[in-house]
């Protein structure tokens, strides 16, 4: 999905982008009454999500908003969890993959010759690999589990940003205040850190901001295969996968949690356009 | 002939991609926390029957003789016995593969039109782009196994016009030569069982073509309506062309470019789809096999999966390039 920002060229003119249209602003209150939703919710609506609170395939109604499921959990309370549990699930693989993509990728691009001939040929060669196949296989070897999962998909995700970091930190590399920089007896070392990794950070925002929702259905799908934590812990995919049964009974355990994690991934991608369409002037 | 010639000189890259792959899954056989000696020996071994077994196994040896040994039995094709089946995993893979080609196929055949439908639409700014700028979001905002479920409870449960699971209700269709049934089928002229199995194939085909269709079509907009705004776009038009062959051989011929690499990373996606869409439908193709060695933690199956869909994904980026070198001759040069 990163290399959308890549191949997605700017559709609209500078002026444009200024003002906040009024989907923007939409999406921006989306996100604040998720991000609430998901963070204060536990606290405020305090049904524990992983004891029976009624009847087993109880109907959404007053007791129950979403209904239970097929133990008698509240189906609101394991999905507000479940959300918050996929949210810290994306950012960690989104952060760690910037992290060593954008480490590989500033090394690359500020060592050049053959350290970074290597270090790409590296980075190609994962990218030739079908991620989600990958992530699959490690997770079936390192058995099942919510560490594994995100350990997985970080090991999938990094090099998208080795290549945007790369190309960056050689875009910045020649340009006059690295000179200057240079000129003025800055260790490189120095120029390194105040100077070109800042420079590609923007980029690298932009492509981790698109990444978000992709991870996020990701992780879903990692989890309804049955790879994720083992089973109480309330996560929206293996939810969606133990209600399947219900499907004719009870449409509301296993449609529910799929609605959120549709939902989670629809505000981050929202969020993602805005900040790729706002950063690209930095 | 130029082209053929531009991919074989790509072989080699590929194969060297394969060799990592291998690798990996070689590296993960290592991690796995199920120790292989105590499998093969059991759980009750004493401790020279286990010391045999690791032997025997060749785990003794230095790592690097083992993974030489281990490429050359994937060469030779021995992928190890399932704990699935209990049978060769070749022999899985060759009969579960067909069926699974046959839904990658019907949803690229689905995913490519309705990509050119929704970008070249939503590139003409008019009435409704923003309404469909929202659902090519949309589209790629809902996980697979959602799309699966709702198309289920639509067209199975509420309209009862589709079934929601299998390949097939018919239990003597025709076997071979193929494997693929819808030509098997045609082939044995068995026009009955071919319409069943369409109808088995929609749900699925549709659920995986949304994805790719609209990453394909978020694409083709930005790039389109790039390129329409281009000079020789106004000469073409000034010629008198009629808009559809400007668009046809002027403005698309020039911006499916960035669609046709759109569509090479989204068969990545499509692949790792392809596991889940085959859970919920019940498909009987490889990623349904892989589930069911996921249930099991049968490493040696997931490997041998991985291998099949990594070697699926590097042939589909060939015949990408292909199509991209066909549309742009600039690059094969």
């Amino acid at each position: 999905m990163a290399l959308l920002a890549q191949i997605e060229q700017p559709s609209q003119s500078r002026t444009r982008r200024r003002q906040l249209s009024i989907p923007d602003a939409l999406a921006i209150v989306a996100t604040v009454i998720l991000l609430a939703v998901v963070v204060i919710g536990p606290r405020i609506y305090s049904v524990d999500p992983l004891t029976p609170d009624g009847l087993p395939l109880t109907p959404p109604g007053r007791g129950n908003f979403f209904g239970t499921d097929e133990l008698g959990r509240d189906v609101l309370a394991r999905v507000i969890d479940g959300m918050g549990l996929s949210l810290l699930g994306a950012l960690l693989v989104i952060v760690s993959g910037v992290v060593i993509g954008g480490a590989v990728g500033t090394i690359a691009g500020a060592a050049s010759g053959s350290v970074d001939t290597v270090l790409m040929r590296m980075t190609d060669i994962f990218l030739a690999v079908p991620g989600p196949v990958l992530a699959i296989a490690v997770v079936a070897a390192l058995g099942p589990g919510f560490g594994n999962t995100l350990l997985a998909l970080s090991i999938v995700w990094w090099p998208l940003y080795a290549r945007i970091f790369r190309g960056e930190v050689r875009r910045i590399r020649y340009s006059p205040h690295i000179e200057a920089a240079r000129i003025t007896g800055n260790s490189r070392w120095r120029i390194l850190t105040r100077h070109m990794i800042p420079g590609a950070i923007p980029a690298g925002i932009v492509a981790a901001s698109l990444d978000v929702g992709a991870v996020i259905l990701s992780l879903a799908g990692l989890s309804f295969l049955g790879l994720g934590a083992p089973a109480p812990a309330p996560e929206l995919g293996s939810m969606t996968q133990q209600g399947l049964t219900y499907l004719d009974t009870a449409w509301w355990v296993p449609i529910v949690p799929a609605v959120a994690a549709a939902l989670l991934a629809l505000v981050a991608n929202f969020l993602g356009d805005i900040v790729r369409d706002r950063m690209r002037f930095f | 002939m130029k082209i053929v010639i531009q991919i074989a000189k790509r072989a080699p890259s590929a194969l060297l991609v394969l060799l990592v792959l291998l690798f990996v899954v070689f590296c993960l056989q290592r991690l796995t926390p199920v120790n292989p000696a105590r499998a093969l020996a059991g759980d009750r071994a004493s401790e020279s029957a286990l010391q045999s077994a690791y032997e025997q196994l060749g785990l003794d040896e230095p790592l690097y003789v083992q993974f030489v040994r281990s490429v050359t039995e994937t060469l030779h094709g021995n992928l190890g016995i399932s704990g699935v089946t209990q049978r060769p995993v070749l022999d899985d893979l060759s009969v579960y593969l067909p069926a699974s080609l046959e839904l990658l196929f019907a949803a690229l055949l689905v995913a490519i039109p309705i990509g050119l439908i929704l970008g070249v639409s939503s590139a003409q700014r008019s009435r409704g782009s923003g309404f469909l700028r929202f659902s090519l979001v949309l589209g790629s905002s809902v996980p697979i196994f959602l799309t699966a479920l709702l198309l289920i409870i639509m067209m199975s449960q509420q309209l009862r016009v589709l079934p929601a699971a299998g390949q097939s209700s018919f239990t003597d269709g025709p076997i071979g030569p193929t494997g693929v049934l819808l030509l098997d089928a045609l082939l044995a002229g068995r026009f009955d069982v071919f319409a069943d199995g369409f109808s088995h194939l929609v749900l699925p085909a549709l659920c995986l073509a949304i994805a790719p269709a609209v990453a394909i079509g978020r694409v083709l907009r930005s790039s389109l309506s790039h390129t329409m705004r281009a000079d020789y776009i106004r000469t073409a038009r000034m010629k008198g062309l009629s808009e559809f062959t400007v668009l046809r051989s002027h403005g698309l011929r020039n911006s499916i470019n960035a669609p046709l690499s759109m569509a090479g990373i989204q068969i990545a996606a499509i692949i790792g789809s392809l596991v889940v869409v085959e859970d919920v439908f019940a498909w009987p193709g490889i990623g349904l096999y892989a589930v069911q060695a996921l249930d099991r933690g049968d490493f040696t199956t997931i490997s041998g999966v991985t291998l099949a869909l990594g070697l699926i994904f590097v042939l589909a980026n060939a015949v990408v390039d292909g199509l991209q070198m066909m549309a742009d001759p600039r690059i094969a040069s």
